[in-house]
């Protein structure tokens, strides 16, 4: 399949599944600029290189969520950005690279004992998901569990850690 | 982060989260009618993908201080949670002049075996992710300077005009200039393809800006290079289990196999020749790789020791 009839093939769902795109952007916060982001991932598929794609659809909808997440990130690390200028304009005390290593890695073995005192099988399941970046289904298969254990115990762990986190930035 | 972890929103969002996260996930319809159920479900569905990026964050760190961590640094943070004011700051300022004190130390070289990944977080917040049978330099009096020997490595740089970092692969030089790239250094050969920002490359004499949705390959150390394109969302995917090809040949396509998997996979001179374009997936046993690659990539795989031999699937086996 050469690259130009792939583009448009995507291309060509693009426009059959618009409406629906477009009213996942609009609730996935892109609200009026709906139709922009649209454009973006309308030209993101021209440039891609020859692919199989199995499910069209459904890698448009994920190209959208990427874009949006894309777009929250380049967003927020503005933000940062600003922030940052603030701070060391006004206080100048951000904490320095070495030191923020080292509060990470104290952070590191804060969450992994949190993950333990969950019990081993929510601790693999954690790990093989969101380190070693395996399927959800590849590991339901190989423990032997059903998907929404998998998913349960996910979000066990997430529970967890988030309510880790809060603690740590309340410190 | 004022709200409770357990609110029934932010459950709901979290289970979402998990899903959307996997590759397999096809529900976007449902997904956007919880969203526009109620307008604080899309506040919700961020923080969980915030608290996951948070997580993922954390666990890129690495844990071991004997990995590139400064050595003295255990004792130091368990003295800098006894002192406070004057005293911290006191220990703060040894902190950061510990890196110029310490000018004779050894470099510290970090390899990965084959199907092993790796990542290496930076003092500077930069971090690296290192493939499968892929080795570093790292030079703690440099920080902003890492030598790839061989191997294949993403680069997710903090960019600082005034220190560029710089990837150092046989006598070429990478320059960032804000960036996330990749590199494949094999033998001479090179491969770098951004993603974001952009890289200088820097060899003989020449320099080539690459910008994102750029790549340059040369098959060896004294060859041109040639430009190319790289999908952005294409460059390191192997992280994401996935390897993207654009007209590879399938000898390039052997040797990441190989890093990926674990085991070596080598093409036959016949092989060797073919060329691919498309998608392979590296989830799963070797063997469960290399069956569903097969035929994609129009080849059959045999196992000779420890070795796979990709060979054309017309041709006889040896």
């Amino acid at each position: 399949m050469n690259r130009e009839t792939q583009s448009n093939g995507l291309q060509r769902v693009i426009l059959n599944e618009r409406a629906r795109l477009l009213r996942f952007l609009a609730a996935r916060g892109a609200g009026d600029e709906a139709e922009d982001v649209l454009h973006d991932l309308w030209q993101r598929v021209a440039t891609l290189p020859a692919q199989p794609i199995s499910d069209p659809v459904s890698y448009l909808f994920r190209a959208a969520e990427n874009l949006m997440r894309d777009r929250r990130r380049s967003h927020v690390s503005r933000e940062r950005r600003q922030q940052d200028w603030h701070d060391v304009s006004v206080a100048g005390d951000d904490p320095p690279d070495g030191e923020r290593v080292l509060i990470a890695r104290q952070r590191l073995r804060e969450a992994e004992a949190v993950l333990v005192s969950l019990g081993p099988r929510v601790d693999q399941v954690f790990r093989r998901y969101r380190l070693d970046g395996e399927s959800q289904s590849a590991i339901a298969r190989d423990l032997g569990m059903s998907l929404s254990s998998v998913e349960k115990d996910l979000q066990k762990a997430y529970r967890a850690l988030a309510e880790l986190r809060a603690r740590m930035d309340a410190e | 982060m004022t709200e409770h972890a357990s609110d029934p929103v932010r459950e709901t969002a979290r289970l979402w989260a998990i899903r959307v996260n996997d590759p397999a996930f096809a529900d976007w319809d449902a997904l956007t009618g919880w969203l526009d159920a109620d307008p604080g479900h899309l506040d919700a569905y961020e923080a969980a993908l915030d608290d996951d990026a948070w997580a993922a964050e954390l666990f890129a760190t690495p844990p071991s201080p004997t990995e590139y961590a400064p050595a003295p640094a255990p004792a130091a943070r368990q003295r800098r949670w006894m002192f406070t004011g004057a005293a911290a700051a006191a220990v703060l300022t040894a902190l950061i002049a510990w890196p110029v004190l310490q000018r004779d130390l050894p470099e510290q070289v970090i390899v990965t075996a084959m199907g092993e990944r790796r990542t290496i977080m930076l003092p500077d917040g930069s971090r690296v992710v290192m493939n499968g049978d892929t080795r570093i330099v790292l030079d703690e009096d440099a920080p902003r300077r890492i030598e790839l020997v061989s191997g294949e490595a993403l680069f997710d740089v903090r960019h600082d005009a005034r220190r560029p970092f710089v990837v150092q692969a046989g006598d070429t030089r990478l320059v960032d200039a804000g960036t996330v790239f990749n590199v494949v250094e094999d033998e001479g050969a090179l491969d770098v393809a951004v993603s974001e920002g952009a890289v200088i490359y820097e060899a003989r004499s020449r320099e080539i800006r690459l910008d994102a949705g750029q790549g340059l390959s040369r098959a060896g150390a004294d060859a041109e290079p040639r430009l190319r394109r790289a999908a952005p969302e294409s460059v390191g995917s192997w992280q994401a289990g996935q390897l993207l090809y654009d007209d590879a040949s399938l000898d390039q396509v052997a040797r990441d196999l190989g890093r990926n998997l674990g085991s070596p996979v080598r093409a036959t001179p016949s092989a060797q020749a073919m060329r691919f374009s498309g998608t392979l997936t590296i989830s799963g046993s070797p063997e469960q790789v290399l069956e569903r690659a097969g035929p994609l990539l129009g080849v059959r795989f045999t196992r000779q020791e420890d070795v796979w031999v990709m060979a054309p699937s017309g041709e006889a086996g040896h």
